[in-house]
């Protein structure tokens, strides 16, 4: 099955990460397409725009924000979207995705990805501003589910109908992180298959895959290990369900060498989908 | 850093009137997660622009700088590039941080060097430039400096301390009037001394004033004109390190 938008699937990417340019740049290696964290490139003229536009030049590349803040109450950042939407033209970004949360309130950042209660005023509020941004943008903007710590006293539905209101009210496309669900499901008790089998498939150009830290009472999203089994078996369930499509792992702290995190990333050519991967022009 | 800072114990009255508890977790300590990592994540930030200051002051006391730093400086960015360049003047502000003039020198410099990483780019001129000019009044140039040049000027040697601190030798504070040039060639970042009379004369140039102007600040702040070796080397070197990216002539 593919995306209502025929977005193509990828292939199996990586993220743009400091540690491992010099590999990139020097080696030129096989990866599909590349995830590049769109804050890191929007007001450098320095070595990272210059690694982004050269990994642009060779690969298929997509752009990751942390800081669009989709779920705010603080207007939209006019400043923030004009130079998203120039990045994005300048590296030809197949798509530009960024996480349903908010980040701050009265124009203070905490550079975090706060949980939204889910109920249907955040639900209005939030759906109106991804039609904003993707109006801006030209493109309908990837929205990513969240992995959380808490759960607000008013949310009066659950996360994955929440998702799946938003992207049909919206008209947006999904970036599912499988690791998230796993996360949330630990810290909130629900059971993460439900989540994974009520995604609506038609709405996801991208997977996210990841490691994280188990603390016994929670899970924290460190991306910072391998991916664990019930995490794979998740997306092997959600790939049944939506064919190929684009995957990554994202791997930010203690980040090992670029092959391991390749040959991690290489794991989920055994669970995606028979249906050949579509040629990217 | 591998300490975990310890920020101030969360007060949050009627959290649980908002907040779910976890079959694990109370609703204050599901809260207390988003609190405490919260300070690690500006730790970890302003730990990548002042390496150095966070070197000397060692890591439980450049935690408290940057709590109470952010305190009074939150990010108001969508970018963490932003966070540390009030950092300089806070750190002059704190009467009860030990050796705070040095550190606020160590802590322009290591802002210099952030600064010049992620200015835009723009191309040096050509080498020859200068020369293809032609027959020419030389005092009537005017040079257009790269956006990646930052000339700074210290009361202490933080030149040779960031030095120290970067081969992990050992280095203490040496009081010193010294002025370097911080700029970006070819995606690096470099430091390089200059004399106090080549610092003036350099940011005479950037300021835009013509070659015969700079002489003649130079003269009114120094009471000599600089030899001809001197502006040869000083040109010589400057256009070799890129520091120009064009040339106009006076009308």
């Amino acid at each position: 099955m593919t995306n209502r938008w025929q977005i193509p699937d990828l292939g199996i990417g990586m993220g743009l990460r400091s540690p491992h340019t010099a590999h990139i740049l020097t080696n030129q290696p096989s990866v599909d397409w590349f995830e590049a964290l769109s804050e890191n490139y929007m007001d450098t003229g320095g070595r990272p725009a210059y690694t982004l536009d050269r990994v642009a030049e060779r690969y298929p590349v997509v752009l990751h924000g942390v800081s669009l803040s989709i779920g705010g109450t603080d207007p939209l950042d006019r400043d923030y979207l004009r130079k998203l939407k120039a990045l994005a033209r300048r590296v030809n970004a197949r798509w530009v995705s960024d996480h349903l949360c908010w980040t701050g309130v009265s124009g203070r950042n905490t550079h975090d990805l706060l949980p939204l209660p889910y109920n249907e005023e955040t639900l209005r509020h939030t759906a109106e501003r991804v039609r904003q941004v993707s109006d801006f943008l030209g493109m309908p903007l990837v929205v990513e589910n969240p992995s959380s710590y808490v759960e607000f006293a008013s949310s009066t539905m659950t996360e994955w109908d929440f998702i799946t209101r938003l992207a049909e009210e919206a008209d947006c496309g999904l970036l599912c992180d499988v690791n998230n669900i796993y996360v949330s499901s630990f810290n909130h008790s629900f059971d993460p298959a439900a989540y994974v089998d009520a995604m609506p498939v038609d709405r996801i150009v991208q997977v996210h895959l990841a490691g994280h830290t188990n603390h016994g009472t929670h899970i924290i999203d460190t991306h910072s290990d391998y991916v664990i089994d019930e995490v794979w078996k998740l997306y092997a369930r959600l790939c049944e369900r939506t064919g190929n499509v684009a995957t990554m792992i994202e791997w930010d702290a203690d980040i090992p060498d670029f092959e391991t995190v390749h040959a991690e990333a290489r794991k989920a050519e055994k669970y995606r989908g028979a249906a050949a991967k579509v040629a990217y022009a | 850093m591998d300490a975990v800072a310890t920020p101030e114990p969360l007060k949050a009255p009627g959290v649980e009137t908002v907040i779910l508890p976890s079959k694990t977790l109370k609703p204050i300590d599901r809260v207390g997660i988003y609190h405490g990592m919260y300070l690690l994540r500006m730790i970890e930030a302003l730990d990548v622009d002042y390496p150095a200051v966070a070197w000397h002051l060692g890591e439980h006391r450049f935690q408290h700088l940057v709590a109470d730093y952010v305190t009074h400086y939150p990010s108001r960015s969508y970018t963490l590039n932003r966070l540390g360049d009030e950092m300089p003047e806070f750190i002059a502000a704190q009467e009860s941080l030990p050796r705070r003039a040095f550190l606020h020198d160590l802590a322009r410099l290591e802002l210099a060097m952030t600064q010049a990483f992620d200015e835009e780019e723009s191309p040096a001129m050509p080498s020859d430039a200068l020369t293809s000019l032609g027959d020419v009044d030389v005092t009537r140039l005017r040079f257009q400096t790269i956006a990646a040049l930052r000339l700074v000027a210290f009361e202490y040697d933080v030149n040779a301390f960031f030095t120290s601190f970067r081969n992990d030798e050992k280095a203490s504070p040496r009081r010193a009037k010294t002025f370097l040039i911080v700029h970006r060639q070819d995606y690096s970042v470099y430091r390089t001394p200059l004399t106090k009379s080549a610092h003036s004369f350099l940011a005479s140039l950037r300021d835009g004033l013509t070659v015969g102007e700079a002489l003649d600040e130079h003269v009114r702040r120094f009471h000599r004109t600089p030899s001809q070796p001197e502006l040869f080397s000083w040109f010589r070197d400057w256009t070799a390190a890129g520091l120009f990216r064009s040339i106009t002539v006076k009308d």
